[in-house]
């Protein structure tokens, strides 16, 4: 199963204050951990909002907001993407991580195609499977 | 540039109501023109929070706290990490989302993604080697699959 486990964002994060060389090297500790236990599938770092955007759809309306947006914990920081056996297994991985301050981090599971129903057709199935093959070709 | 687009949770994906096969059509549709754009680099859905678990740290301490979450318009609900030349160019692929998506009416978080390029001395040329490394293999192991 995949989780996606997301790092919300803090004061920090916000105001582009780059982490210490201690705190970048014991995520690296811990990064290559994941990897070598096969869990890390990918990660990322955003950066703040203030060079982000938000969508707003209502109906035929189509409307831009520039960023930086407020409320600091509803944002995202960052993510890992990590391939586990159970969610048990997801949170005893993300315990061990080099969090040291008031950091929240949420676990979610990923939809995979045995978990739609009919709705998801054998041909769009067959679609959805051609063009993740094709990202991977292409990336 | 990378970017995150994020779509966000509602009422109707934190109570696991699944997609219409119209909008599996039109999202699987505007993924494939993302890809022959070669904008798309990768996208998926999550479950609702009732399966997922937030875990708080004080002082370094872990404590879990299971879900599901109240708060629906805090949560995600799916991403995709986009390549593009501009944010500009994000923001256009954005408008194209599907427009029948939470009835017509949803929103959409774009996010630019820290590089390499992003960062200064503190990103020192051995963290900057390391990084590659565990990418490539991070990426050997998602292509791998299950």
């Amino acid at each position: 199963m995949r989780f996606m486990v997301i790092v919300k964002a803090n004061k920090d994060t916000e105001a582009g204050v780059m982490p210490s060389e201690q705190m970048l090297t014991e995520m690296g500790k811990y990064n290559e951990e994941l990897v070598k236990a096969g869990v890390m599938l990918a990660g990322e770092g955003l950066q703040a909002s203030s060079k982000g955007a938000r969508v707003r759809f209502s109906g035929k309306k189509r409307t831009v907001i520039d960023g930086p947006f407020s409320e600091t914990k509803e944002l995202v920081a960052g993510y890992w993407l990590w391939q586990v056996r159970s969610k048990d297994e997801a949170i005893e991985w993300l315990k061990r991580a080099p969090f040291t301050d008031d950091e929240e981090v949420e676990l979610r599971q990923v939809f995979e195609m045995e978990d739609f129903g009919a709705e998801f057709t054998p041909e769009l199935r067959e679609q959805e499977k051609r063009l993740m093959d094709e990202i991977k070709k292409k990336n | 540039m990378k970017f995150m687009i994020i779509r966000k949770a509602d009422l109707d994906t934190e109570a696991g109501m699944m997609p219409t096969e119209q909008l599996v059509t039109d999202m699987l549709k505007y993924n494939e023109e993302m890809i022959k754009a070669g904008v798309m680099l990768d996208g998926m859905g999550l479950q609702p929070s009732v399966k997922g678990a937030r875990v708080k740290f004080t002082n370094g301490k872990p404590a879990v706290i299971d879900g599901p979450f109240a708060e629906a318009k805090e949560l995600i609900a799916g991403f995709s990490l986009v390549q593009v030349k501009s944010r500009e160019e994000a923001i256009e692929w954005v408008k194209r989302w599907p427009a029948i998506d939470g009835g017509g009416n949803v929103e959409i978080e774009i996010r630019q993604v820290y590089e390499a390029e992003d960062f200064g001395a503190e990103f020192t040329p051995e963290m900057r080697k390391h990084e590659e490394w565990l990418r490539e293999a991070a990426e050997k192991r998602a292509s791998a699959g299950n």
